[in-house]
This record gives structure tokens, C-alpha cells and sequence, in this order.
């Protein structure tokens, strides 16, 4: 998959991921011209085919460890089959950053991915508000409702996010 | 505008690149393993597992080293019959120990992997729903794993035992292009033998000068008290098949009750009743597995 600025008439280039939450990844692309960012949301099942082709988005920076994905993919193998494959960032810090390859292999062995931990260190989700957005917003645009909320709560210097932020936003994005 | 082809590169990800590793990778594991033969039929129920397990077992008792590779992941019963059930695969750095069958066959199975009887093979996923996306591509790269980090060391013969499907040999000869041989089972009946040529038309198509021929499964019953031959199924033979359809006809293997019972016992058959009809019948195809290969080896016709 490849991104043209038509307006520039440049190749994007990766700059974040975020996510998966839900098995839904942010990954963020910027014109190197203009500046101009885009987000590409994969859906579960896109997050899944990719992880079940065993290739790294970003490239792989180390050697697949002896039935790599087999071992992590496997909801349920023997125990002594289960020692832990390390992720790609996990097995060199050398390794590129990749836009989803790394998020994958995280989230499905259960680790928090860093973009996760940034999140949450930076804005606080209140029990109610994550109640709300649970129960009033679809599964496959959460992540992208999420963002976006705070994004909002950052720009205004919010720590954290509440029903009366979520109320605010909604009036902004909603109009 | 520039064009997909103007942009240079995928990001990155040089996925390409990635997959043709894949591929070096499976080939240079399986530099040690001199012939691969596909045991398929289309068709569930007519005995491929059996015939797989005895071909193997009857290949190995000709002094040849042999690994067989469970390719049915969701239904795998090799290891069960060749009673390595209780086995759980050495990981190494090097790859992954199989199990050791009777006289020393090598095999990989899925259901070693599998924690208990009653454990289905199911993936980690954010959604189970819609799973057929992405089950088919998970189950062929796990077994692309299984066929490129287990350690088979030096072979003459890897059997596999494709679970049904017309589809599984066209997938699996994506994997393995340098398979060197198929074997067609069928039963004589014309419910197998319908799918039996599907699966006939699409092995021409992707592995061509491969196919072995056609073998019949359950051709009759053996009386366990008299050894007679009965019928079993209303045609009496798939010859007449193999004819019509242009592939050599191998032979038929009857059935004999004790193919069941050694089947639960992960022992096989051919090894404690290579004398009887059904064991001389495994013994016979063995041997012309064998001719087989050893033609092709002679002609060097490999693609």
C-alpha cells in the first residue's frame, strides 16, 4: 500500500501508530512537502490478515524466531510451547519503526503497546467517560472517536476526560 | 499524477522481500529432505491418514528415512495413529525437535501443540466473527512454519497427509513447488470418485508430471476368521476411473478390521501385518512410491 499528497504530488511517509484498541490501529502518514497529516484505520480483520502473513509492516529488523507465529497466534497450545517470542522493538532497539508490525505483536501478546502507555499517561479516561464512549460509540470507530477526544482534551490543557468533556466535544464535532 | 509504480518502495516494510525470505528459508530446511509426496484425495472419509500412515511406516521399513507432516491442522489424527500423541515439540534455536514414530520416523502434527483432547485449533483475534477472512492465510502460514522450522534432518521421503478439499494440494503446492510426487486416494464409490477427479484436474494443473496415480481404499473386506475378500461398496473398483481419466491405476487396499484397531493404538498396521492383504498392499504401494521417485531421479525430470 502506498499514499500519494495529490496536492504535492509526494509519497507519504510514515510518522505514528496508535492503537490497536478493539483490533483497530491509527497509523498516521505525513506529506514531507506540505505537512499535511493523514490517519489510515485498519479494521480488526485487516489488523488480523496482516498479522496472519507473518510479514512486518516496517520491516523486519531480526531473524522469526522458530514458529514465530504459530506460538503467538495459538489461542490455546501447550504451556511449555509458551515461552514468550519477543516482538521486533523488543528484540533489538535498533529495530525500524514500523507502522504496525511491532503494535501487532504487542497487543496480541498482551503487553501494552508504548503508544497506549503515552496515551494513557498523558490524558485520564474517568470510569464514566469510558463507560459512555463503550456503550454510545460502535466498536470500529472508537478508536478514532478516542483520538480525537483527546485531542481535544490536550489542546485545551484537559488531564483528563470526563462526560462534561465528552459533552464538549460532541457540541465542537457535531457542530 | 504520480503512479503506484512511480512510488519507490512500500514504506519500508519491503514486504516483498520478506516473503521471498520465507520462501529461501523453506527451501533451504528442506535441502535435506531428498523427495516430498502428497497424499490427497478431495474427499473426506476415504482413509488418507491411513494410507498415509502405512504408506510411510512401509516406505520406512525399505531402510528409508522418512518424515510424515500432518497437514490437516484442524483435524489431525497422524500423531494419534503413529503414537507420538503424548509428544510436546522441543523448541530450539535451531528450529523445533519433531517427534520420533516407529523406526524412526520423523513427525509434526499440530495436535502436538494442542493442550488437550477436546482443544479445537483456534487463533488469537480482537473478533472470532468473520473469522474466514483471515483463518485460511493463519492456517497456511502455520504450516509453512511447521514445514520451514522443524528440523527433519536428512530424509528420503516427507509424506504429507492433506486433510479434504480439492483445494488443500493447489495451496500446498503454492508452499512446496518442488513436491515431487501425489498419490489420489479414493474409496470405489461414485460419491468419492466425483470429487476425486476434481481434485485429479487441479493436481495436472499445479504440479504436472507429479501425480503418482489413483489408489483404492476399502476395495473390499477381509474376513477376519477366513481372510476371503467381500465386497464393501457397490463399484468394485476404481480401475475403470483411472482409465477414463487417463492417470495410472496403483491398486486397492482392502479393509481389514485390524486397521482400525491398530489405528487407535498408534501403531500401524503394516508393522505387526505386513503379510496380510492389506499389508502387502501398503507394502506394494510402497514400492512404487519408490519406483516412482526413483525414475524421476534417473530422468531428472524436477521442475
Amino acid at each position: 500500500m502506498k499514499f500519494l499528497c495529490m496536492t504535492c504530488d509526494e509519497a507519504l511517509r510514515h510518522r505514528e501508530t496508535r492503537g490497536p484498541e478493539d483490533g483497530v490501529m491509527t497509523v498516521i502518514f505525513s506529506c514531507p512537502a506540505c505537512g499535511w497529516d493523514m490517519a489510515m484505520f485498519t479494521n480488526p480483520w485487516e489488523t488480523q490478515l496482516v498479522r496472519s502473513l507473518d510479514v512486518k509492516i516496517g520491516g523486519r529488523a531480526v531473524p522469526a524466531e522458530p514458529l514465530e507465529m504459530l506460538r503467538s497466534a495459538l489461542a490455546q497450545g501447550k504451556e511449555a510451547l509458551s515461552p514468550p517470542v519477543p516482538s521486533a522493538a523488543a528484540a533489538s532497539a535498533e529495530a525500524p519503526k514500523c507502522p504496525f508490525a511491532d503494535v501487532v505483536a504487542s497487543a496480541y501478546n498482551e503487553a501494552q503497546t508504548q503508544a497506549e502507555q503515552a496515551t494513557s499517561n498523558d490524558v485520564r479516561w474517568t470510569r464514566e467517560a469510558e463507560e459512555r464512549i463503550e456503550q454510545r460509540i460502535p466498536s470500529f470507530i472508537r478508536p478514532m472517536a478516542r483520538m480525537g477526544i483527546e485531542k481535544y482534551a490536550r489542546e485545551r490543557g484537559y488531564r483528563e476526560i470526563t462526560p462534561t468533556v465528552l459533552d464538549e466535544a460532541k457540541n465542537i464535532f457535531m457542530g | 499524477m504520480k503512479t503506484y509504480a512511480d512510488i519507490v518502495g512500500d514504506g519500508g516494510s519491503n514486504v516483498l522481500a520478506q516473503v521471498q525470505q520465507q520462501a529461501v528459508r523453506l527451501q533451504e530446511r528442506l535441502r535435506s529432505v531428498r523427495h516430498i509426496v502428497a497424499v490427497v484425495s478431495g474427499k473426506g472419509g476415504v482413509g488418507k491418514s491411513t494410507v498415509t500412515v502405512n504408506l510411510a511406516t512401509a516406505y520406512a521399513m525399505r531402510g528409508q528415512r522418512v518424515g510424515v507432516l500432518d497437514v490437516d491442522l484442524n483435524g489431525p489424527s497422524v500423531a494419534k495413529m503413529l503414537g507420538v500423541r503424548g509428544y510436546t515439540p522441543q523448541l530450539t534455536s535451531a528450529g523445533v525437535i519433531p517427534a520420533t514414530g516407529p523406526l524412526a520416523m520423523r513427525v509434526m502434527s499440530m495436535d502436538l501443540f494442542l493442550p488437550d483432547d477436546a482443544t479445537p485449533v483456534t487463533w488469537k483475534a480482537p473478533t472470532q466473527q468473520e473469522a474466514f477472512v483471515w483463518r485460511g492465510t493463519m492456517e497456511m502460514t502455520s504450516l509453512r512454519e511447521l514445514l520451514t522450522d522443524t528440523i527433519w534432518g536428512e530424509l528420503d521421503c516427507l509424506f504429507l497427509d492433506l486433510p479434504p478439499g480439492a483445494d488443500r494440494l493447489p495451496n500446498v503446492a503454492g508452499l512446496l513447488p518442488f513436491m515431487a510426487g501425489v498419490l489420489l486416494v479414493t474409496i470405489p464409490s461414485q460419491v468419492s470418485q466425483l470429487i476425486v477427479q476434481k481434485s485429479l484436474t487441479l493436481a495436472r494443473e499445479v504440479l504436472p508430471k507429479r501425480l503418482i496415480g489413483l489408489v483404492d481404499n476399502m476395495q473390499g473386506y477381509v474376513c477376519p476368521h477366513c481372510q476371503t475378500l467381500g465386497e464393501l461398496f457397490p463399484e468394485s473398483s476404481s480401475a475403470s476411473l483411472a482409465v477414463a481419466l487417463q492417470m495410472p491405476y496403483l491398486l486397492g487396499i482392502p479393509f481389514d478390521p485390524r486397521l482400525a484397531c491398530a489405528a487407535d493404538q498408534g501403531r500401524p498396521f503394516v508393522l505387526d501385518h505386513a503379510e496380510t492383504l492389506a499389508g502387502q498392499a501398503f507394502r506394494e504401494l510402497a514400492a512404487t512410491v519408490a519406483r516412482f521417485l526413483a525414475l524421476r531421479d534417473s530422468t531428472g525430470d524436477i521442475p
